[in-house]
């Protein structure tokens, strides 16, 4: 695979853990990676919310278990970290959706230094969704 | 036991997708085409996704096998 794009509209840890696996795995391949955070997941894309993720709902309890297990899947426990590793294969850009990032309340200010920056929807559905050899939405 | 000699040796065990085929990726960059590496893993996962990324990559899996939940491939480079 060439590219990929994949847009993340849920936010809450273990939401995350899926979209960020599946673009780090494609990273490392060398597959040109695109991420567009929408809606609440677009908070990720700050250091605060990246680092505040946590499990939501019926599942909020197994929190401290499912980072464990994470980490001993090899991978960084937090979110952050992640994005962080997922940065550091060369191939992954991260997007924040402009809409969401007013709604939610991110700026240039507090968007992550891994992220390429703050994005209309209608620039990456054209310019990177339709054009990725595959595209995903979490 | 294989008697194929690896120039080098990655060890997953442990590790769960993506982790397997995130570090055989960085430890293929450090080989030369024609050199072997050798992947321990405990992912079952691998056992699917390493034939299929040999075969993208132009990548050659010359062994595998399977013994008590440790798997070994050797894979040379292309």
């Amino acid at each position: 695979m060439k590219s990929l794009a994949i847009v993340v509209r849920q936010d809450g840890y273990d939401n995350l853990l899926t979209p960020l696996a599946f673009g780090y795995l494609q990273g490392a391949e060398g597959t040109q990676v695109d991420l567009l955070f929408v809606n609440w997941a677009v908070k990720a894309l700050t250091e605060e919310g990246a680092k505040g993720q946590v499990i939501q709902g019926e599942h909020a309890d197994q929190d401290a278990w499912v980072r464990k297990q994470v980490e001993k899947a090899g991978l960084p426990s937090d979110i952050y970290g992640l994005i962080q590793a997922l940065k550091s294969t060369g191939n992954v850009n991260f997007y924040a959706c402009s809409l969401a990032a007013t709604i939610f309340g991110v700026n240039e200010d507090n968007l992550i230094p891994e992220a390429s920056g703050i994005v209309g929807a209608s620039w990456f559905l054209n310019e990177k969704a339709a054009i990725a050899e595959h595209c995903q939405y979490f | 036991m294989s008697d194929i000699k690896a120039n080098s040796k990655l060890d997953t065990s442990g590790k769960c997708c993506p982790m397997p085929i995130v570090e055989t990726n960085v430890a293929m960059k450090k080989i030369s085409s024609g050199e072997i590496l050798q992947i321990t893993a405990t992912d079952p996962g691998t056992l699917t996704d390493i034939p299929s990324w040999c075969e993208r990559s132009g990548h050659t899996l010359m062994n595998s096998m399977e013994s008590d939940g440790v798997i070994q491939f050797y894979v040379k480079k292309g």
